[in-house]
Formats: C-alpha cells, structure tokens, sequence
C-alpha cells in the first residue's frame, strides 16, 4: 500500500470528516476510531453514559419485564440479532425488519430503516413505547417504573445531579452510550487509513477495487478519503422487499444432516397476514419513496448476518449475489442497481473484502459493556 | 452465588436427598417425579389445567382452571373453578412439590412461577405464592419442567436473560420457594461428550441415581410465530440436538448424547429394574431409548419413528403407561394421537391412533391407564391460527383398543383461553384412602 490512496478517484463521491491523515502507519488497537469520521458529538460524561448502559439492559423497562434494549441488540451478535431474520418483540410479536447494528450508529443521522427518527435521544422512546416491541402504556409509566427502582437515583445524580428521571434525560443517557459502542480500526482501516501495506491479502484488496468499481458498492456505500461509515444516509430500492414469490416449497432444516420441504398449503394454519412494508414511503408518503430503505453502514458486517431490512439474505455470499443479478423485482428500483456480470471469482473477492471491516472491538466490546462494577 | 455458599447449598440439598425415603413408582398418573407423595391410583377428582390467557377473551389472563373428572360427581366434565392470575407469560407446563400439597406452575415469557395450594381443597386451588426471581436468580428464562425432590423443587430453564437463546440451566429452588441453586447445562466438547448447552426436560431414575435431560430451543424460538420460523433458516439452527445424563447426588454431567432434532420430554420405566428411559424427537419425528448396555454404559439410541418423519408430524407430549408397556404420543400437526406398544423398547410398534384435533398436544393417563386426557395449546404463537386453532380438553376411556370420547371442553367457547399442561388431584379423604392400602 503506498503512502497515498491508490483510489482517490474513485472516492470523490465520499465524504471526507476525519482528520486521521493517510500517511503513516498507525496502531489500530491504539486509535479504535480509525477510519471513522470525525465525530459530530460532543463525548459524553462517564457518568451519563454509564447511566445509558444501565437502562439499555435493563428487561424490567419492558411492560411485563422481558424485553430490554440488549434483547434485540445483543452485543455479542454484533450489537444486532443474527439469531432470527426479524426480531422478536413483547410476547414474542414478529418485528417486520431486521435489528440493525448500534456499532458507530452514533455517527448516523437518521436512524430507523426508514429513516424516520434524527437523533438517538428521540429514537430510544420509539421501543419503549412500541406496542409490538416494549409495549409501555405511556412514557409516564416508564419514568415512573425508573423513578421507583433504587439503583437509579444515584446513577442519575452522578449524571445530572438530581435522581429526577425525565424523557430527555433517559433519551439522552441512552444516547451517550450507543455513542460509546466504536468499532472501527478494522483490517480495512489499517490498510487504507493507516497506509498498512500488508493488512489485506491481494484477494481483498481485489474486492475492494471492485466494491469502488465494478460492482459499484460505493455508489451507495461511500468510502470518504478522510473515513467513511459505508452509506450516503440516503433511501434506495433495491427489490429486497418485493422479491420473487415463493415457489410454494420451502425448505426445513430439521437436524444438522437432516432437512425436509414444506409446503404453503401445510404451512396455511400457521401463517398471518401481513402487510407489505413500504419502507420510507410510510414516513414522506412519496410514490418514489415505495420500497426505499436507508442505506446501511457496512462496517462489522461480517457479524451483523442475517442481511437486508428483512433480513431475507442469510449471507454476504448471498447479498453480493443478489445485487449481482441486479437485485430484486420492484416498480421504482434504484437506477444505480442492475447486473453487474461479475464472475464467481470476483463474487468471492468481494466478499472477501466485506469481511475485512471487522472491528477488534467486536469482540471486546460486549465484556466492556456487560461490566456490572464502575 | 458464590461458590462457598453453591457447595453449602448442594450439600444441603443431598443430604436431603439422602435421608428421603425414595418411593420406587414405577410411572405415576403423568409422569410426575418418583419422590412424588401420594400417587392417585384410583379415579382422579379433578384436573387442573394450566390456561394461556388470550388478548381480548374473557379476562384476557393465564389461569389455572379446575375440572371435575369423577364420573360419579354431579358437575363432572364441567369447570367448577378458575385462577387468573393477571396478564399473559405464556404458561406452559406445571409440577407438584414432593408432599403434593402445592402446584407450581410456570411461564415461558415473563418467568414468573405461581404456586397453588391443591392440598387443602383441590377443588378450589388458591394462589399462595409467587415467585418472580427465577430470572434474577439464575440468569435463565423459560422456567419449563418442575420436577420434585425431597423438599426441592428443580426448573429446568429454557433459555437465558443475555441473548434469549438456547443455553440455559437448571434451577432448584426449597419447597418454601427459596432460590438455592443453579446448574448450568453442559457446553462444549469435553471427555463426557459434546454439549450444546440447551435443555427442556428433567428425568430422575433413583436406584440408579441418574438424572436424564432433554434439549429444545431459546425465547427466540419458542415465541417465534411457528410459520415465520419454520421458514427461518437461522433460527432453524437453534434447536437442541443432546440430551445429558447427571450423577443426580452430585449433580455433575457425566455423558452427553447426540440427539438430533430437540428430544423433549423423559419418561423412565422404572417397572421390574427396566431402568430404560424413552423420548421423542420433535424435528425429526423420532423415539430415541436411552438404557444401559451389556456393559452397563448409558446409551441412546433411535429405535422407532413416529408417522412420517418428512412431513413434520412435530411429536410433542408423551405418556407411558405404569407397566411401561406402551405409550401415548401426540403429534400436533396432523393432530393425531398415536399408542405405541413397547413391550420390546428397542422396537417400539404403533398399534393405534387417531385424529384427535386441528391440534393436539398434552396427553395425560389415569394410573390404570383406563382415562386419557387431552389438550390442545403447544405454545400461544405456535398453535394454529383461524378454524384450525381449536382449544379443547378431551377426555376418552380406553380399553385396549380404542378411544371413546367422554366428555369436552371447548376454552374459547367458555372464554378461558388455550389448554395448556394437565395435573390430577383427589379429596384428601381419597388420597388418605389410597396411602393406607399401599
């Protein structure tokens, strides 16, 4: 790798936030911020963001006290659910979308797949308050159930310097610590932020260059110069919710070596209807906005699988193939997704590159946050 | 728990065990534990069942609904009492203390565990306690089976507080309802096998003092509605394939086995020094036997399969007779209940069966094996949905060869909810009865 990008032009459409300059090698475990951009937030106190921690696990703030933050954001699958395509909410109520990352969401300005929500301090009472996520009856309730558990009052004095909780300061503690949850510093960052020539294989860097190129990834995906979250923040059709319908059989996985098939028609007593998801249609009401969906940061995908907002797509094999054959059958498709005619070697060198976002924090993170002493 | 205070507990607990005098039932009315006090080997009085509240029925709450089953009883297949006990945590299956005075049951969802007084007036069950620190206590979700021991009761988990997943254990906690220990299932490889951590049912066989566990999956799972799941191949991976068996005084796993396909519930024959344990596989439809061989090693083996293992039948709750010479099994999705004689474990036949419901899943058995009780509800988002989610109790008489239907229950009809897991009780007078001709 040489002292400068070998892929300036094909980042112009990024965006450019850091201050990390690409000139020398740097020690990712010392900066685990590498190749992000520079945060637009002001850190928050230890305090408030300890505050934030101990609600985010907290499953008594559900209405029958099963359901926490941590439920659907599990830090060891990657602050996400890969256990399930949907999450689960209350009672076990079927979530249309897919649980998405909280790593680096505090650099994202829109939030939601949909994009309806700007801020995480908003953004924390939408499943609180959810009746198919945490089911609370008011945000009354909720303050009033926190307000009545001793360990809190002096987490919020240490915090804001009374025991008095309020929607803002809950919001905003819960937003302190999903700010905290970096994970950056990936083998990619070493090689192109930290100009470490030998951090990525000659088949990954091969994946990257078509990422930016052929498969034109960054169309959507961007790679800044200066540091980069993988997305424009921006909505995009891909099809991945109007894909083809079922054949009518589906397979089962039963065992390890056994599986079976099973057939709408038997699965018939079992299934309810549901409603398409219109994705950021429902939130502007725009016909071009049918089917859209926020583009998601890439960062830590190797760990964040199931795929897509619903997560239809079990792999990245899977994602890169889908987007190979020019995604999925929609109205209003995106005009920058069509196929792509890469060949299974380049298919796999992508996918290759994909796994090199991988944060060291991914796997240290979820014992720092699970931490119960200060 | 700290480790002092876990080895005070266990020791505590064994000793307790050691002085009980170990009743040597071969199986009882369903299958409760062998340190089970006063077996009902006449006519069962009454049947508790254990009810899912469903939103906007009735009250909308679980509750445990008492029928009266005596055949000479004026209000005979009638509900002559209910408990709600508020709101809906997915209540699932129950379990008596060793002295039969008190019915623990729990939820799968919201961990709760409530503990009924049956020993004073069976008719009227009357909530005494209950108990909401299985979580806190322990770590896991889904207090599934309670199985007594000498003034203990054991929950086996289904699940755990930190991903809701399948890793889980075993909590015990003193008759008076007092957490007193935990005991992780067994993970990873190791010289006694290869665990996976998940677990569903206990089996305790005394004279040879094993104990028998099962495995199924986590919260994910077991509230997933069933049609999303099933097309779920990521959460299709998270079903338990072991079942492990302890040195029960010890506590301690000493083998695993491989057991494809979420073995669920343990039934031992003890009758005449059997000592072989049977379970059915619900993903791969198949009965497995767990026995010792020549050499007197635990092993497991698939010995029959039930209906068409392709077709997904889904067995789910057995019941073998007293003599261990046959066993009901249910199938919820065909709706079939199926006998299979096992008068040969290690070739078990199916002799008989019908179609009992859209749905069917508990089976419970008189001791004479003369009265079989069904029930309908396998977990609120697995039943079937529209015409197909019937909620029933059925009672039949079998002679042998065939079912003859007695009397039903329809729970939505009567605004109850989902029938769920079965007890039997009997008047004291009865039970008194029974214990001075033993």
């Amino acid at each position: 790798m040489p002292s400068r990008s070998p892929f300036a032009p094909l980042l112009l459409v990024g965006i450019a936030l850091s201050t990390i300059p690409p000139s020398r090698a740097v020690d990712a475990a010392a900066v685990p911020s590498l190749g992000l951009p520079a945060a637009r937030f002001v850190a928050a106190s230890e305090a408030e963001t300890a505050l934030g921690r101990a609600l985010f696990f907290d499953r008594r703030l559900s209405f029958n006290g099963t359901m926490s933050c941590s439920m659907c954001h599990v830090p060891e699958q990657g602050f996400a659910s890969t256990a399930s395509r949907t999450a689960l909410g209350i009672e076990g109520r079927s979530l249309p979308r897919n649980a998405p990352t909280l790593l680096n969401v505090g650099w994202l300005t829109r939030l939601f797949h949909d994009g309806r929500e700007n801020s995480l301090a908003n953004q924390a009472w939408a499943p609180l308050l959810h009746p198919l996520e945490m089911a609370n009856p008011s945000a009354g309730y909720v303050l009033e159930k926190i307000a009545a558990t001793p360990e809190y009052g002096p987490l919020f004095v240490a915090a804001y310097g009374d025991a008095t909780p309020s929607m803002s300061r809950v919001g905003t503690a819960l937003e302190a610590f999903e700010r905290s949850l970096v994970a950056a510093g990936s083998r990619f960052d070493r090689w192109f932020y930290g100009a470490q020539a030998d951090a990525l294989t000659p088949q990954e860097q091969a994946g990257f260059r078509l990422f930016t190129g052929k498969a034109r990834c960054s169309s959507c995906h961007l790679v800044g110069k200066g540091g980069t979250l993988f997305t424009d923040e921006r909505y995009h059709a891909t099809g991945a919710s109007l894909r083809d319908p079922d054949s009518g059989a589906h397979p089962v996985r039963l065992a390890a070596d056994t599986a079976t098939e099973i057939t709408d028609v038997e699965l018939a007593a079992f299934v309810s209807p549901t409603a398409t998801d219109l994705g950021r249609f429902e939130i502007t009401l725009a016909p071009e906005d049918r089917f859209a969906f926020r583009t998601p940061g890439l960062r830590n995908v190797e760990r964040t699988a199931p795929y897509m907002h619903d997560g239809s797509l079990p792999t990245l094999e899977a994602v890169v193939g889908f987007y190979n054959a020019g995604g999925g059958r929609v109205p209003n498709k995106s005009v920058l997704i069509g196929p792509l005619e890469l060949t299974a070697r380049e298919q796999a060198e992508l996918a290759l590159f994909l796994r090199t976002l991988t944060s060291p924090a991914v796997e240290t993170l979820p014992a720092q946050v699970r931490r119960t002493d200060p | 728990m700290n480790t002092l205070t876990r080895r005070v507990a266990t020791a505590g607990l064994l000793a307790l065990l050691l002085i009980a005098t170990v009743r040597t039932a071969t199986a009882d009315e369903t299958c409760n534990s062998p340190y089970t006090a006063r077996l009902i080997k006449g006519q069962e009085q009454f049947l508790h069942v254990w009810v899912l509240g469903v939103k906007g029925m009735g009250d909308g709450s679980d509750k445990l609904v008492t029928v009266d089953s005596d055949p000479k009883s004026k209000d005979y297949g009638k509900v002559i009492h209910t408990v709600s006990v508020g709101g809906r945590g997915e209540a699932h299956h129950m379990g008596f203390t060793d002295d039969r005075r008190y019915l623990w049951a729990g939820r799968l969802d919201d961990n709760k565990i409530f503990v009924f007084d049956v020993g004073s007036d069976p008719a009227k069950p009357a909530l005494v306690r209950t108990i909401d620190n299985f979580e806190s206590s322990s770590g896991y979700v889904g207090p599934h089976t309670f199985y007594a021991t000498p003034g203990r009761v054991m929950i086996q988990g289904l699940s755990n507080s930190k991903d809701h997943g399948g890793v889980t254990g075993i909590a015990v906690y003193s008759n008076a309802g007092e957490f007193v220990a935990k005991y992780d299932m067994p993970t990873g490889k190791s010289a006694i096998g290869t665990g996976d951590g998940y677990g569903y049912d206990i089996g305790i066989n005394p004279a040879k003092n094993v104990m028998l566990t099962s495995s199924f999956t986590g919260w994910t799972n077991y509230m997933m509605d069933l049609g999303t799941l099933i097309k779920d191949p990521e959460a299709m991976k998270n079903f338990g394939s072991t079942m492990a068996l302890w040195d029960f005084k010890a506590m301690k796993p000493t083998q695993v086995f491989e057991v494809p396909g979420a073995p669920l519930e343990i039934r031992w024959n003890l009758a005449g020094g059997a000592d072989w344990a049977i379970t059915a596989t619900a993903l791969t439809s198949k009965l497995w036997l767990i026995k010792q061989d020549k050499d007197g090693k635990w092993q497991a083996k698939a010995v029959a399969d039930i209906g068409d293992p392709s077709k997904i039948p889904l067995p789910v709750d057995i019941s073998i007779t007293a003599d261990g010479k046959g066993l009901w099994v249910n199938t919820f999705m065909d709706g079939k209940t199926r006998y299979f004689d096992m008068t040969n474990p290690e070739s078990p036949k199916q002799t008989y069966e019908i179609v009992s419901g859209k749905q069917v899943n508990m089976v419970s058995q008189s001791w004479d094996g003369k009265r079989v009780y069904l029930t309908s509800s396998l977990l609120a988002n697995w039943d079937k949905k529209g015409a197909d989610d019937e909620q029933f109790l059925r009672a039949y008489d079998w002679d042998g060869k065939q079912l003859t239907r007695k009397f039903e229950l329809d729970f939505y009809a009567l605004k109850l909810g989902r029938a769920h897991h079965m007890k039997f009780s009997a008047k004291p007078a009865q039970v008194a009865a029974a214990d001075r001709a033993r």
